[in-house]
């Protein structure tokens, strides 16, 4: 029951790119992957900044050898074909098809991306075209099934849907399912397509920012949305050490509270989110004192920076460096959890602070800053990764130094 | 071997009169249109009526069922919030994307696109309840609620202390919903009487339904009349793989098929998946009764929460109804029950119930 987590493999694909290469080159370099939508077809297109995959839907198909135009395929399930692609590149495809395996996968409007475009016809009288192929595809699970099918792996699979907290719950669940011996090993993480859906939904909501998004900042507006999908593979320390894997880290800490205050909103004074981080600390067996790097969630929304600035404020003070990644990706929803893990593990290989963009002036209401610009040679044992969402759902993980 | 999760109170809205379980099947509903939908309780009575006026359909029925299922159970607080969903509240998805197609993305009412959100349902029932431990919703497919179910088993696994659960699953019908799912044979070509649903196996599809349904769980027995002890679900898997896997649950749990009292099965009338419980019930003894529960609900993504919410009110003594059975057995005291289901798109979960004698 207490066998130790590691990470031994990890996928990427977002607005920065696919692969370690690409995303590290980006933020290292303060390359923000912002900017209008070529893929995405909105009437919004010229007002908003998005964090789109450069990638078009029949590139995407070639790369993972589909065939292209309406295969069937939504953006979403191919966004996290790729990102699979990447992670197996590091990993015995062998082994995950043998031993047993889970895979947990999270998403918050499925395939919608492809449904909203044909939706008049999914409910006109016609009963053929090529909409048949994506009736079901609508719901969270599609992406995870043709995930496995494509790859070949049968894996125990579930799906989560949290909102914005959705894979970093997937990344606790693999967790748990190991140390539960439910299954050997566990690939877990999400993804999301930029939907028109999503855009007017928060568009509806009015925190959705034109320009670059401002995490932190005291002239925040709002978010800039994203698409990617990210996936970690998680094994227990003594599996990874008796097949010779690399461990990337090891993941230590984890928490999931629910603020019970609002549909939407954090509570203003942060003590949902300092509960979680509290939470993750306790799990890992950490004092605030051991972080050496926290990603925050930062959405740069009025909302959710004050209460996550807060509550980093209370439980950290000024001591420990922390940054929001949303000005690199937009924010990527379901894949943000597991996007900003793998950002996470990163800074504590390569002990580095990764810097929060488009900040100029501290909150009023704070007395800390994010990093600005990239730090380097810090000596980091335990990154701190935040992911919270609608419905007061808020997810802490914690992962140290290999 | 995880230690068995005990079921507090059960609670349940179905195209059934199932709210008040006293009343259940006082009169019997069916449909001749391959729809069923739910019958309405009083949500007034669970939700505070300035919030209510803007929810949907789907969200007031996730409320009043959970907040029923604490109160039955005695709960103010739960410690944790798990649930299950194929679809959420599709009649907010349907609504706000309709209206962003119609108006050109302009002018949208944000409500739709908040209630929409998969676990819209799991924040309100924190809030209502000032529940701030572990939240969780799963999406997937017709194992939604089965990982709702396996979380919470882990979840009280896990627990040093005594804990308690509210965890629980739902979905709706919407006439859209119908329609499109139509054109991939979902449903019956033509229109059957619910209730014969299940002597219309000669064709494929099935009927459609919808429903709620909430358990309070805890790692205590107190005064529990049903537990679960074991999960399995199992993906595109062939009729071996089902008896196997049947047996395999029996096994774990030091049971052999003479042990099972009651088998409750999700035969849906589809003549494509009579084979699932051909294989599954392989190896149960003649003897031994059997009940469905689709021509009373309808087939849906989470349709394992109403065939649980029969399951323990059986376990809790009261009669099997008449209506369920499709073989009457001889056995004599109820101890193990198993319930098979599945959903359309190739998934079979079997489930261990066991009552605590």
């Amino acid at each position: 029951m207490a066998e130790n987590i590691v990470v031994t493999s990890i996928g990427i694909l977002s607005a920065l790119g696919l692969g370690t290469d690409a995303n590290l080159h980006s933020l290292v370099n303060n390359k923000s992957g912002l900017r209008h939508p070529k893929h995405l077809r909105t009437i919004h297109s010229a007002a908003f900044l998005v964090g789109e995959v450069d990638l078009s839907n029949d590139e995407l198909a070639a790369l993972l050898g589909i065939a292209p135009g309406d295969n069937g395929y939504t953006r979403t399930t191919l966004l996290a074909l790729a990102a699979m692609q990447d992670l197996l590149k590091n990993a015995d495809l062998e082994l995950l098809r043998k031993e047993s395996l889970a895979f947990i996968n999270a998403n918050t409007v499925g395939g919608m991306c492809s449904v909203e475009d044909m939706y008049p016809d999914f409910i006109s009288e016609k009963q053929d075209g090529p909409f048949v192929k994506y009736i079901d595809t609508l719901d969270c699970a599609e992406s995870t099934l043709n995930v496995a099918r494509h790859f070949g792996l049968k894996p125990l699979m579930s799906t989560i849907s949290t909102a914005c907290s959705s894979s970093a719950n997937a990344l606790i669940l693999g967790a748990r399912l190991i140390q539960h011996g439910v299954v050997k090993r566990a690939i877990c993480g999400g993804c999301d397509a930029l939907s028109r859906f999503t855009l007017n939904g928060f568009n509806s909501l009015k925190n959705v920012d034109k320009t670059p998004c401002r995490p932190f900042d005291q002239d925040r507006f709002g978010l800039n949305l994203g698409e990617g999908a990210a996936y970690l593979l998680l094994e227990t320390e003594a599996d990874a050490i008796k097949r010779g894997a690399t461990i990337l880290a090891r993941f230590t800490g984890y928490s999931n509270t629910n603020d019970a205050y609002h549909t939407t909103a954090p509570e203003p004074g942060g003590k949902g989110a300092a509960r979680t981080m509290q939470g993750a600390l306790d799990k890992a067996g950490l004092e605030a004192a051991d972080i050496g790097y926290i990603n925050a969630h930062g959405t740069a929304t009025i909302n959710n920076d004050a209460a996550e600035g807060k509550a980093i404020e209370t439980l950290f003070g000024d001591k420990v460096p922390f940054s929001s990644t949303k000005p690199f990706t937009g924010h990527t929803l379901a894949a943000a959890g597991a996007v900003e893990a793998v950002f996470s593990i990163w800074c504590l290989q390569q002990g580095m602070a990764l810097p929060n963009l488009n900040f100029s002036t501290r909150m009023e209401e704070l007395t800390i800053s994010p990093v600005v610009q990239l730090v380097k040679d810090l000596n980091i044992k335990n990154v701190l990764s935040n992911s919270f969402g609608f419905g007061g759902s808020n997810v802490s993980l914690i992962f140290s130094a290999a | 071997m995880m230690k068995p999760v005990y079921i507090l109170s059960a609670t349940a809205i179905s195209p059934q009169h199932s709210f008040d379980p006293a009343g259940f099947l006082q009169p019997v509903m069916s449909s001749d249109n391959n729809k069923l939908f739910v019958q309405d309780p009083d949500y007034t009575k669970f939700i505070n009526p300035v919030a209510i006026r803007r929810m949907s359909r789907l969200i007031k029925m996730g409320i009043s069922t959970g907040m029923k299922s604490l109160q039955d159970a005695g709960i103010t607080t739960p410690d944790s919030i798990i649930t299950g969903t194929g679809r959420g509240s599709m009649n907010d998805t349907e609504h706000f994307l309709t209206d962003m197609i119609r108006m050109n993305e302009e002018a949208l009412n944000p409500t739709f696109f908040i209630q929409s959100t998969y676990n819209s349902i799991n924040g309100w029932l924190a809030m209502q309840t000032k529940c701030t431990g572990y939240n969780q919703t799963f999406v997937h497919r017709g194992f939604s609620f089965e990982w709702a179910l396996m979380d919470a088993q882990m979840l009280l696994n896990e627990a040093a202390q005594p804990t308690t659960i509210l965890a629980g699953c739902f979905d709706e019908l919407t006439d859209d919903y119908f329609l499109v799912k139509s054109k991939v044979d979902y449903w019956k070509k033509s229109p059957v009487n619910s209730l014969e649903l299940l002597n219309n196996i000669q064709t494929k599809g099935t009927i459609a339904g919808e429903g709620v349904a909430f358990f309070t769980l805890s790692n205590e027995r107190h005064n529990a009349s049903c537990a679960i002890t074991a999960i399995k679900m199992l993906q595109n898997a062939e009729a071996e793989e089902i008896s196997q896997a049947v047996n395999e649950i029996l096994t774990q749990s030091k049971l052999s098929p003479a042990d099972i009292d009651l088998v409750i099965t999700g035969r849906n009338g589809d003549a494509a998946r009579e084979y699932i419980y051909d294989a599954a019930l392989k190896n149960i003894p003649e003897d031994t009764t059997i009940v469905s529960f689709k021509h009373l609900c309808g087939e849906y993504d989470t349709s394992t929460g109403f065939a649980l919410w029969l399951a323990n009110l059986i376990a809790a003594g009261k009669e099997i109804p008449g209506i369920c059975i499709t073989r009457q057995g001889t056995n004599g005291i109820l101890k193990n029950i198993i319930l098979i289901n599945h959903y359309i798109l190739n998934s079979v979960s079997i489930i261990l119930l066991q009552i605590p004698q």
